[in-house]
């Protein structure tokens, strides 16, 4: 479990306390604008588009093949870009800060 | 229905496209995953401002509109389809959730009862139909008028199946919301607006037309291929129920193994090559889905089904801005299908499995069915 905070397209800053399993079920639980997660989780829409704030990258890790071939042709991505459902919620994550793409 | 021999690895692997003739038209079909997606995302390359040349063979014998969102590129394609995105939210409203289960339910019911089933024409089509009703919130008795059309609402070489039915009824729909609106899918049409006018007849007869058609045979096939596949595999409902959280994944596995739109064209303008390709300006490439969604390169052992497979970054819904519009629907009405038979079904008895077999001048694929019947047992 850890807090996350979650800046929105529109500059809502929202923050989830006790966050518990993927980044994206967070979002989602906590009804956060703009992560729809369409496929559920499953990496396949990329509707959890998320940009990891620069101090935690190294922590969050980078994506893997699969997400990376998603990523690869997503409006907005770059070296930061992660899909919230494919990052697991630990307790070295307490504080992240990710702010979610617009579309 | 597991491990079905891919008719395109071998070319995807040796040049990733693989060309095919459709009505004297040679068309390359571009085979790979990356390959697609980046073909998918260039819309000024790859164009959809071709009427009835979008599907693959060509519809102008089968219909008069111009579907709509799909036909068109960007900007007008942007305003076409906020029109109606909107309305294909709804499967993400608690009361039409609650009503698809309660469709879901008692068509499951109702093939329990029964001694024996075919699940094409007494299942899986009158499910779709139904559904549609609630997504298009119209009265659910006009999907026995749709039920009468068959699995595909029509189909090009097919004389029975003209499209005109399809039409004449639109026509009607549209004249009697335009009189008296509501809220239904026909009422939002006719009250619609594109940059400050409404909607010509045309446009709406074009919406509406691919409403019907986009989300028809697709949906059918993969509800048919989850009954055929739990038909075969007796442990897989167990296997959900152990794990309630294994459903969504499972159901983005059946859209990528159905893959049911093996695939779908695109108009390159200027012409040009494409993986080695010569297109003339004006011919067409096709986005083979159905390839893409078994590329090794990215699926782990891609011809078998994993119900837990993750990640699954499959495209059976599309890529880029022309992807599915009826995908939220499809999600609900396929998970929803598969924890009412976790639910309410012990097993299920194949009796008749006769699949269906697209067969083109440089490919056969085996696809969907012609015939299933089957024996839904209740759970003890």
């Amino acid at each position: 479990m850890a807090t996350i905070t979650f800046i929105t397209p529109s500059g809502e800053s929202r923050t989830v306390e006790h966050a518990d399993g993927s980044l994206m079920e967070a979002a989602v639980q906590n009804g956060v604008e703009g992560i729809d997660a369409d496929c559920g989780g499953v990496c396949s829409c990329a509707t959890c588009h998320v940009h990891v704030d620069p101090e935690w990258t190294d922590r969050v890790g980078p994506p893997g093949p699969a997400e990376q071939a998603l990523l690869e042709l997503q409006d907005g991505a770059n070296e930061r870009s992660r899909l919230a459902c494919q990052v697991k919620i630990n307790e070295a994550l307490g504080g992240l800060i990710v702010r979610v793409a617009p579309r | 229905m597991t491990d079905l021999p891919d008719p395109f690895r071998a070319h995807r692997q040796k040049s990733g496209v693989l060309v095919c003739p459709f009505q004297g038209e040679p068309i390359p079909m571009i085979l790979g995953y990356k390959e697609l997606r980046r073909a998918a995302k260039d819309w000024e390359t790859f164009s959809n401002d071709a009427p009835f040349r979008v599907p693959i063979p060509s519809e102008e014998t089968v219909r008069s509109v111009r579907q709509l969102p799909i036909e068109t590129d960007p900007p007008d394609h942007t305003e076409y389809r906020a029109i109606t995105e909107p309305f294909f939210k709804r499967p993400l409203l608690p009361d039409v959730i609650a009503r698809i289960q309660e469709l879901v339910g008692r068509m499951v019911e109702r093939a329990l009862e029964r001694d024996q089933i075919e699940v094409l024409s007494e299942f899986s089509l009158p499910l779709q139909a139904k559904a549609l009703t609630i997504l298009l919130d119209v009265p659910e008795s006009e999907a026995d008028i749709w039920v009468e059309w068959g699995v595909r609402v029509f189909s090009v070489g097919d004389a029975k199946a003209d499209g005109t039915y399809l039409e004449r009824y639109l026509a009607q729909r549209l004249d009697a919301a335009a009189a008296s609106p509501g809220a239904d899918f026909f009422s939002v049409l006719t009250q619609a607006e594109f940059r400050g006018r409404k909607l010509t007849r045309e446009e709406q007869m074009g919406f509406a037309n691919l409403a019907f058609a986009g989300g028809r045979h697709t949906v059918i096939h993969t509800v048919s291929t989850i009954i055929d596949y739990i038909a075969g595999h007796p442990e897989a409902l167990g296997f959900l129920r152990a794990d309630a959280k294994r459903i969504v994944p499972a159901v983005e596995e059946f859209v990528r193994i159905a893959s049911p739109l093996t695939h779908i064209g695109r108009v390159c303008s200027k012409g040009g090559e494409v993986l080695g390709q010569q297109v003339p300006p004006g011919g067409r490439v096709a986005l083979c889905w159905a390839s893409a969604n078994h590329d090794e390169t990215i699926f782990e052992d891609p011809d078998s089904v994993k119900l837990d497979r993750m990640p699954n970054p499959h495209i059976g819904f599309g890529s880029g801005i022309h992807s599915c519009m009826g995908a939220a629907h499809a999600r609900l009405l396929l998970r929803t299908l598969l924890a009412t038979l976790c639910e309410k079904v012990g097993r299920i008895e194949p009796l008749d499995v006769q699949r269906h077999i697209e067969k083109e001048a440089t490919y056969t694929r085996i696809t969907g069915y012609d015939r299933l019947v089957a024996h839904f047992a209740r759970r003890a």
